[in-house]
């Protein structure tokens, strides 16, 4: 506690019960396009450190409890140690954290899977919301695991127009604030992307995804990242920003299409020197391409289209994920089925009045 | 020379682009890799192997991603001491290698190297090494000479995440890039330099982020993936080509066999490799890959495994035929004439 704590009343007393939970994937940002374009490197000691100052300003702010999910990559491993220095220092014996629970798996994948298996745990627990530090593939792989628990999407990843930039420490605010009931929790849900891909055998794979799903011509997955103009053919986007990076930058620069509008965005593309015309957009990181267009549609909710390429693999957020051939039937639709999403910009000015201020002098 | 972004991804090897005699080609590889390294696991255990070796079964996908695009006549490799699958990799003939392990004449190094050094330059091979992080300045040298050459080869070198500790592959990295050289550095991030956890002895989250401390670009990619490999190793390796400078892979996988034959390995998780062997296999992924998308049969997979089954057996009889040096070659292959 703070020595004015001593003097004053606690603006924010901690709040029994109160809970979220902190996912930072250890393994975003290290892909292909490193080589191919000049992709960011985001490192786990800067992850470890947003983790740190959610930490500090939920538990300023009344929060009790906090889920932390653990990894062999030293980021876990650095808010242990940090929380115990800072607490051991006398200039900082102060702060109040909230209760650091380390969540382990019984049995870690070292992919995807761990960050579902992590969200599920988190969502069971009773925390409020859930926060991701990550890029479009962590927010995705987050999803089928939060059920209904809110998600706050930070960005730390390469490519990213689903997960925000946003300072940790204001993100926390919004955290904090909505775990301690002083501001209300996001009612909608956001769009999400329903790919289904019906095997010759009968077998059905679901897929899902935030942003935006690209069928393709690469015969394998590969390195998943996909950047090749030439290589896409059909892109269904649940929303297209006009500063979005990745795919889903083609759709914002023909057709922009806002997150909470109810509609998505479809465009039909083809090797730029066959096109009609082409546009110019911002693949990858550094990396602006021009993409051949056959023409942009809106993305009606709830309607399955069928993908008309024989052959090829389907992107997932940026991501090569499913390869399917001649015998398999696919299908991509919109739905307003996604997580519910914290908007922290919106959260902070809605919960504004109930931010208390206390008097100087008494 | 440097690339520009409109020169970058355009039409980058993509895993896709292998065809039906390609792929047989990157399937046969590693079953020779993996065939080999079992049989000699066997071998050893009978005590006819004079020496230490070291096994590289369950990385087969990096040997083999990567040199997939490596020419043998300008392009050169440097190993390490689990070499054998860089070896077959890039070309080298099996039969002197079992030889060569065996200790005989008829062997790569004419039986007088054996398991850790393995060489032949004919083949652009320039050694398995017992020096750890001894590979990494070798392929400064070669990447220059190719560079001051001008005919385009590209020298890649193949260390352990031990080796990425070592002050040799730090001096051979800022060279490389001060020299923007066409050389490509493979960290291959098994999880265990001897005994020591990886994610205890490297100081860094991953091998791939000191790339950003020596100027280059650093990827991550999972090395039970051969196609993931051939597709990052590719845009690499063309960026070195086109004279784009060097980069660092970090391959991340695990072996399937103890440091050296011998190891009890208590300082691993009790299902660890098993886990791998069953879920993770580079193998048994690539089947299930090729045969889901109907590139290639089973018959024609079954096919390959046979013939590398009749050459490894073929390899050990004959090596064990063979006779091992005289007294009269102890002053021979010492020095080289140039």
């Amino acid at each position: 506690m703070s020595e004015m704590s001593s003097h004053w009343p606690d603006p924010f007393p901690v709040v029994e019960g109160s809970a979220i939970g902190i996912i930072p994937n250890p393994m975003s940002g290290r892909d292909i396009r490193r080589i191919i374009s000049q992709a960011s490197v985001f490192p786990n000691t800067e992850k470890a450190s947003m983790v740190l100052r959610i930490l500090r300003t939920v538990g300023t702010l009344g929060v009790e409890r906090v889920l932390l999910s653990t990894d062999t990559f030293g980021i876990a491993a650095g808010v242990h140690r940090e929380i115990k220095r800072m607490s051991g220092a006398r200039s900082t014996a102060h702060v109040r954290w909230p209760k650091v629970e380390f969540l382990t798996l019984e049995r870690p994948t070292g992919t995807a899977t761990d960050t579902t298996a992590f969200a599920e745990t988190m969502a069971g627990q009773c925390s409020a919301a859930v926060v991701l530090l990550g890029g479009d593939g962590t927010m995705r792989a987050a999803v089928p695991g939060l059920g209904d628990t809110p998600m706050l999407a930070l960005s730390t990843g390469t490519n990213n127009a689903f997960p925000v930039m946003i300072e940790a420490t204001v993100a926390g605010m919004a955290l904090g604030m909505i775990a301690t009931g002083l501001a209300p929790e996001p009612t909608a849900h956001a769009k999400l992307l329903h790919v289904e891909v019906t095997r010759a055998n009968g077998g059905v794979q679901h897929e899902v995804a935030l942003v935006d799903v690209c069928v393709n011509t690469l015969g394998e997955i590969g390195a998943r990242a996909l950047w090749k103009a030439d290589s896409l053919r059909e892109l269904y986007c649940t929303f297209a920003e006009p500063h979005s990076i990745g795919l889903a930058s083609i759709a914002g620069r023909l057709r922009p299409t806002g997150r909470h509008e109810p509609r998505g965005v479809a465009v039909r593309l083809a090797d730029p020197s066959v096109a009609a015309h082409t546009v110019l957009a911002p693949l990858a990181p550094g990396l602006l391409e021009s993409v051949g267009v056959l023409g942009s549609t809106e993305l009606q909710l709830n309607v399955p289209h069928p993908v008309e390429l024989d052959r090829g693999t389907i992107a997932l957020d940026g991501e090569r994920e499913v390869e399917f051939g001649p015998d398999d039937a696919v299908t991509v639709t919109l739905a307003q089925d996604g997580p519910r999403v914290i908007d922290v910009p919106a959260v902070l000015a809605a919960s504004a009045p109930a931010w208390p201020t206390t008097r100087v002098s008494p | 020379m440097t690339q520009t972004l409109s020169t970058l991804g355009s039409d980058a090897p993509d895993a896709s682009a292998l065809s039906e005699a390609q792929l047989l080609d990157v399937y046969r590889t590693m079953r020779s890799i993996r065939a080999f390294e079992d049989r000699v696991h066997e071998e050893f255990a009978t005590g006819d192997i004079p020496g230490f070796v070291h096994l590289y079964a369950g990385e087969e996908a990096s040997a083999t991603g990567v040199c997939a695009h490596l020419d043998q006549d300008r392009d050169t490799i440097a190993s390490t001491h689990r070499g054998h699958g860089h070896c077959i990799a890039k070309g080298v003939d099996i039969k002197p290698m079992m030889a060569e392990i065996l200790g005989k004449t008829t062997g790569s190094c004419h039986g007088k190297g054996g398991s850790m050094h393995i060489a032949d330059l004919s083949k652009g091979m320039l050694g398995a090494n017992g020096i750890v992080g001894g590979g990494p300045p070798l392929i400064c040298g070669t990447a220059l000479a190719a560079k001051i050459k001008g005919d385009g080869g590209v020298g890649v070198a193949f260390f352990g995440d031990g080796a990425s500790n070592q002050g040799t592959t730090m001096e051979a990295l800022n060279l490389a890039s001060v020299w923007n050289l066409p050389a490509v550095f493979v960290a291959e991030n098994n999880g265990y330099g001897e005994a020591a956890a990886s994610t205890w002895s490297v100081s860094a989250d991953n091998i791939a982020d000191r790339a950003a401390g020596f100027g280059m670009p650093g990827v991550i990619v999972d090395g039970f993936d051969v196609f993931a490999v051939y597709e990052v190793a590719g845009e690499a390796i063309r960026r070195a080509r086109e004279g784009g400078g060097p980069t660092l892979l970090e391959v991340k996988f695990t072996r399937y066999y103890g440091h050296f034959e011998g190891d009890q390995q208590t300082y691993r998780g009790k299902d660890e490799i098993q886990n791998a062997k069953e879920n993770l296999d580079c193998l048994k992924r690539f089947r299930k890959r090729v045969a889901d998308s109907g590139r290639l049969t089973d018959a024609q997979l079954d096919e390959v495994d046979a013939q590398v089954a009749q050459l490894i057996e073929e390899a050990v009889t004959e090596a064990k035929a063979a006779p091992v040096p005289g007294p009269e070659d102890l002053v021979t292959d010492v020095y080289v004439k140039y």
